[in-house]
């Protein structure tokens, strides 16, 4: 029942051998070592499994591993250094356990591509699909702020 | 989650072949689909892909033609949907979450029939009528008889929504409205679409078992509520009161 | 890069140094168990008993056992080949690894599948078949006191609490334990006083929801065991293992990386000793990760009814206070007992009162089990007695802080304990909550359907006691700092603290120490990191260290002859010839501590005291009762903080938490015991949507004398009023006083239209 698919990881391309049933956050883990994007509350809802598939968020543990086939896959793992809102995740104290913060940076990429200068409202609202049991929101408010004004500066 | 078979075919005509089988479900966004099967709920054998059919486009001619397999987030940002029919973009703004949307279809919204959906009652304020394909043929109906029971729709096996259109808004105003009762971002306990125009259109969702349509604010009373976690039938009835003025005020206030 | 040996140009606590940590948050790189996979790993399911109340008749696994893929399936029965009295818990040992002759709640574990695809074993827990004799069950606290309905046939108490032992092979009762307090004559101040006022108030069973799910990781030699788990107690881990399996704690390593939150969810024994075991019988690595909904089954937060009377002069001082607190501790103690007494004993609240009675029950009941969630009991307490304080302040035409000034604990003066106040800011709290809430100030209520109010409450705790921590500290050849502690970090930031509490020390950047992580086999024992306790214990552990290490430098530098002066790096070339040694200081603290007599009284509860207090401001829309919070303020006395910035964010993450326990977050049973909402689509927790408009944090300028660098916890404090300050602003708004949690739009709508 396994079959090989191909596609592309973080800019590389890859293949895997994957089930029908197997979800692309178990694909990641297993074939790739990569975890990043961890199955949280298993129905969509907290974003712990946030990936990008074709550059749209989406998320990895409702999201069939075989649907990845022939597109560009992108997790937390990708690129090199640090970009502007990870530094402002950091600067801002963002997180605390981390657990969700692979996440909060990943949509907040997202946000900040459509939304360059969003005010609280909109924060708000892209991300309340982003749960923090440690309720870092204030911090991570802040952070997007943060993270807005930097990539402005570059 | 039961191993199961996931076929991808390219034209319509093999998927409704497909479909018109035992334990076979049709996917779309899939969203709603795996988190049935992962909770045990569906145990299909076989998923059939629409992915591949071509039914995403969003048009405007007049009239609002969305394909089925239209994202929730392609009808958000579709500029077209936004200046002629600004009361869906508005409501898609706090439907469920982005990822959510960025994956989800319009016709899997519709045809999951989960009265608690925000979709279902506002198309059916708009007018809107469904396409539904089949192996013996299309018809067409208004997105309010799609609905059967919760979780029921008309459909028979082997049918498909394929197309969802809209009429235009004209002078119309709508507005949809949603109250949750546990966090702010929850399912509703109850939802209320009004579309004031030529006739007022006025549909409720989440406190019944299928998008219902109102006469006026005192049919609220006759009609058959469902209690749940989300507040009692009473409380819920109180709800409907309170959101219908609410809207009825937003709508009015709209420009579309 | 971190800077190893430059010596530190500023002071290093009371900086807001970033968290060690960031770089592996930020890229996803963190180490979790959640993500831990070992080679020749198999995956346990759970199956899980379907009734409440029922004496197992027959469980069969032949369908599972026989599935494609499936490796073994293990009931009670292997478990007891290898574990013969297979009991475990901190404070009985009630609760068996698997179900053995009775189940007690539903969700309690029966069976587990193993197999190397844990889509098969959970395919194959669906084909387990079990069959049960039901039993009568019980729910309710109070219904437990008096019920027929038996949880337990005899209790079971562990020898870690000394004072429970009273209570062994007790039988026909649910009551696990009983706490009294008495000081004072109660009935004769009842008597003559001027006003009596009581109230009763409840709270609801919640779930702490970490975002990683319980999980833990075994793997086994013939000899010894490794668990990798995610746990706040590797110390205690250790220890119940080796009890266990008669083995010596040498042969029990227990890791801990990072914690993907616990809140008190990840204590003592939860799934360790079933990987254990399971390894064992296996002779491979065994890894059971819950799922969001399984954590419902384990561990929750005990639901509370409290009863609470007050006698009163007619110029506002209490002069008498009774209260009677039943504890829903589920089906199985857990920490409990622990709860029901260390808590329990704050009951009347932060009030110099010279009458008192206190009786705390512990109670069993057919529900998952209680345990430790942040705040540890204080929270329920809290919300009894500032909701009931505030209805007297009312009665009495008093203003709610005044009245609270007129009666609070100054330094000093005994506790209900007994114990004098020592470093516990009260008033300065109170104050500054006052000033920040701009007290003096009228609020404007409003005439429309949104009528606007606000309430305060104050609240606090005693850190439990009497507890131990151990720490090392090495200085290595270059200079550099490496700090051994089996505290915790689980988001609360210990890294960081135990970092800035050493390099203040030794005088150097914070940034530059390493902190290893939780492994038996390495860093020295630690109680838990629980309670608030970390930073005090665990920090005076790591300061008493990194003492020992400067002073056995400083003793090098004399044996060498050399300078007080001498670089680091220069003492060891000397002594070994090359750069190579090192020095490690170990430090060890455990605070003074008297025993409470047959009465409760003790002249030393506790170490410190931990005091919040919070003020809200809030809208009511009396068409639907939604409660808004439009303004936040939590002031806290933490002592000194070591962190400034982590000291805000943890008091702005207790209390946002707080608000999903206060207005919508509840477990909901049906009438058999059967939870109906484990799952985050219908258990709903705060999201952005739910913050208030504004939130102000804002610990006082205080110092606990005893604390490192006078400083003390601070995790669990904007937990503790919250509540109750809601409750006070809606009757405020709205003239209706709402006495059970959770305070969610249809009881306040509810309430407001039966006024």
């Amino acid at each position: 029942m396994r079959r090989e698919i191909r596609f592309r990881l973080n800019g590389e391309a890859v293949s895997a051998q994957v089930a029908p049933h197997e979800s692309l956050v178990e694909v990641l883990r297993d074939s790739f070592g990569l975890s990043g994007a961890r199955e949280s509350c298993g129905q969509g809802l907290c974003g712990c499994c946030t990936v990008l598939v074709d550059g749209t968020a989406v998320s990895g543990c409702l999201y069939l591993a075989t649907l990845a086939e022939n597109a560009e896959v992108s997790t937390i793992e990708g690129g090199v250094g640090l970009d502007a809102v990870q530094e402002a995740f950091i600067e801002a104290s963002a997180f605390q356990c981390g657990f969700c913060t692979p996440g909060f940076v990943l949509m907040t990429r997202q946000l900040l591509d459509e939304h360059p200068d969003p005010d609280d409202n909109t924060i708000k609202h892209y991300l309340s699909g982003n749960l923090c049991r440690c309720a870092a929101y204030p911090e991570i408010i802040e952070a997007v702020k943060l993270a807005a004004q930097k990539r402005r500066k570059r | 989650m039961t191993p199961f078979e996931l076929v991808q075919p390219a034209t319509l005509g093999e998927a409704l072949a497909l479909l018109d089988a035992e334990d076979t479900r049709p996917f779309s966004g899939g969203t709603a689909l795996m988190l049935m099967m992962k909770a045990g709920v569906l145990r299909p054998r076989r998923l059939v892909s629409l992915q591949k059919l071509g039914l995403d486009r969003i048009e405007a001619n007049g009239g609002l033609r969305i394909g089925a397999m239209a994202t929730l987030r392609a009808l958000e940002t579709s500029a077209a949907v936004r200046s002629g029919w600004p009361v869906i973009a508005r409501a898609l703004r706090t439907l469920s979450n982005v990822r959510v949307r960025n994956v989800a279809t319009v016709g899997g919204a519709l045809a999951h029939a989960d009265p608690h959906m925000d979709l279902p009652p506002l198309l059916a304020a708009l007018g809107a009528r469904l396409l539904v394909s089949g192996r013996s043929g299309e018809r067409s109906l208004p997105v309010e008889e799609l609905y059967a029971g919760y979780l029921e729709t008309t459909l028979k096996r082997g049918e498909l929504v394929t197309r969802i259109e809209v009429p235009p808004m004209g002078k119309s105003s709508g507005a949809y409205l949603k109250c949750t009762t546990r966090s702010a971002d929850d399912w509703p306990a109850v939802g209320v679409a009004v579309v004031l125009g030529d006739e007022n259109r006025i549909f409720v969702s989440a406190a019944t078992d299928r998008p219902t349509r109102l006469e006026d604010e005192a049919s609220i009373e006759k009609l058959k509520i469902e209690g749940d976690s989300h507040g009692s039938a009473q409380y819920k009835k109180q709800l409907l009161r309170v959101y219908l003025k609410r809207a009825m005020d937003e709508a009015r206030n709209a420009s579309r | 890069m971190k800077r190893a040996t430059h010596p530190a140009e500023t002071a290093q606590v009371g900086r807001s140094v970033p968290r060690l940590e960031s770089w592996l948050k930020v890229t996803g790189r963190a180490e979790y168990v959640h993500n831990l996979r070992l080679p020749g790993m198999l995956y346990g399911k759970i199956f899980r008993s379907t009734v409440a109340h029922g004496r197992i008749k027959r469980i069969d696994v032949a369908a599972a056992q026989a599935l494609a893929g499936v490796y073994k399936v293990i009931t009670s029965r292997e478990i007891r080949d290898v574990v013969p009295d297979p009991y475990y818990g901190p404070a009985f040992h009630d609760q068996p690894i698997l179900a053995t002759d009775k189940v007690r709640y539903v969700g309690e574990p029966v069976a587990v599948v193993l197999a190397s695809d844990p889509h098969v074993a959970e395919e194959a827990v669906h084909l387990i078949e079990a069959e049960y004799e039901e039993l009568p069950a019980v729910y309710d606290e109070v219904e437990a006191m008096t019920s027929k309905a038996i949880v337990h046939d005899a209790l079971k108490p562990a020898g870690t609490f000394p004072d429970l032992k009273h209570l062994k092979g007790r039988k026909n009762t649910n009551i696990a334990l009983d706490f009294r307090l008495r000081r004072g004559d109660l009935p004769a101040a009842l008597k003559r006083a001027d006003h009596v006022f009581e109230h009763r108030f409840r709270t609801q069973q919640v779930m702490h929801t970490p975002l990683e799910p319980l999980v833990s990781v075994a793997e086994s030699t013939e000899s010894s065991l490794t668990i990798h788990t995610a746990s706040q107690s590797p110390s205690f881990v250790r220890i119940e293992i080796a009890r266990l399996l008669g083995w010596p704690e040498n042969r029990v390593r227990v890791r801990v990386p990072f914690l993907g939150g616990g809140f008190g969810a990840k204590l003592y024994i939860k799934l360790e000793a079933l990987v254990a075991v399971l390894s064992l019988i296996t002779r491979r690595p065994v890894k059971i990760a819950l799922s969001m909904e399984e954590q419902f089954f384990t561990i929750t937060k005990h639901a509370s009814t409290f009863r609470i009377k007050s006698a009163v002069t007619r110029d506002g001082r209490i002069v008498a206070r009774d209260c009677e607190v039943w504890w829903n501790g589920g089906a199985y103690a857990d920490i409990g007992p622990r709860v029901t007494q260390k808590s329990g004993f704050t009951a009347p609240g932060p009030y110099d009162i010279e009458n008192v009675s206190i009786d705390s029950y512990a109670l069993y009941t057919n529900l998952p089990p209680a345990g430790a969630l942040r705040g540890f009991g204080i929270p329920q307490l809290v919300w009894a007695y500032e909701s009931h304080t505030d209805l007297i302040a009312r009665e009495l035409g008093l203003d709610p802080i005044e009245f609270r000034r007129r009666n609070l604990l100054r330094e000093g003066r005994p506790q209900a304990t007994g114990t004098p106040m020592k470093d516990a800011a009260l008033e300065k709290v109170l104050a500054r909550l006052e000033a920040l809430m701009d007290w003096k100030t009228p609020l404007e209520r409003g005439a429309g359907s949104i009528r606007r109010g606000r309430g305060i409450a104050i609240g606090f705790k005693a850190c439990i006691a009497n507890t131990t921590s151990l720490a090392a500290v090495n200085v290595n050849a270059d200079g550099s700092c490496t700090v051994y502690t089996s505290c915790v970090d689980m988001g609360q930031g210990s890294d960081t603290a135990m970092a800035q509490i050493a390099a203040e020390v030794l005088q150097i950047p914070a940034e530059s120490v390493t902190v290893v992580h939780s492994d038996t086999d390495v860093t020295p024992f630690d109680m838990a990191t629980l309670g608030s306790r970390s930073l005090f214990h665990s920090g005076n552990a790591v300061k008493l260290a990194a003492q020992d290490a400067l002073n056995k430098l400083n003793q090098l530098k004399e044996e060498l002859k050399l300078s007080a002066d001498t670089a680091i790096a220069d003492v060891f070339r000397k002594k070994y010839g090359m750069r190579a040694g090192s020095v490690t200081g170990t430090g060890n603290f455990i605070p003074p501590y008297t025993p409470p007599d047959e009465n409760g009284q003790t002249a030393n509860a506790t170490p410190f005291w931990m005091v919040g207090a919070s003020g809200v401001e809030i809208e009511v829309d009396t068409e639907t009762g939604r409660v808004r919070v439009t303004r936040l303020v939590n002031v806290a006395d933490v002592g000194t903080p070591i962190n400034p910035k982590i000291v805000e964010t943890q008091l702005s993450g207790a209390a946002i938490m707080q608000l999903g326990f206060t207005l919508f977050e509840k477990m909901l049973f049906d009438a058999d015991g059967q939870l109906r909402n484990a799952s985050l689509a219908e258990y709903k927790i705060p999201g952005f949507l739910d913050l208030p408009k504004s939130i102000t944090n804002e610990a006082v300028t205080s110092e606990q004398t005893n604390g490192p660098f006078g400083g003390k916890g601070v995790g669990e404090t904007a937990t503790f009023s919250v509540s109750p300050a809601i409750a006070n602003a809606i009757h405020d708004a709205i003239g209706v006083r709402l006495t059970e949690l959770p305070m969610n739009p249809e009881t306040v709508w509810k309430k407001l239209h039966a006024a």
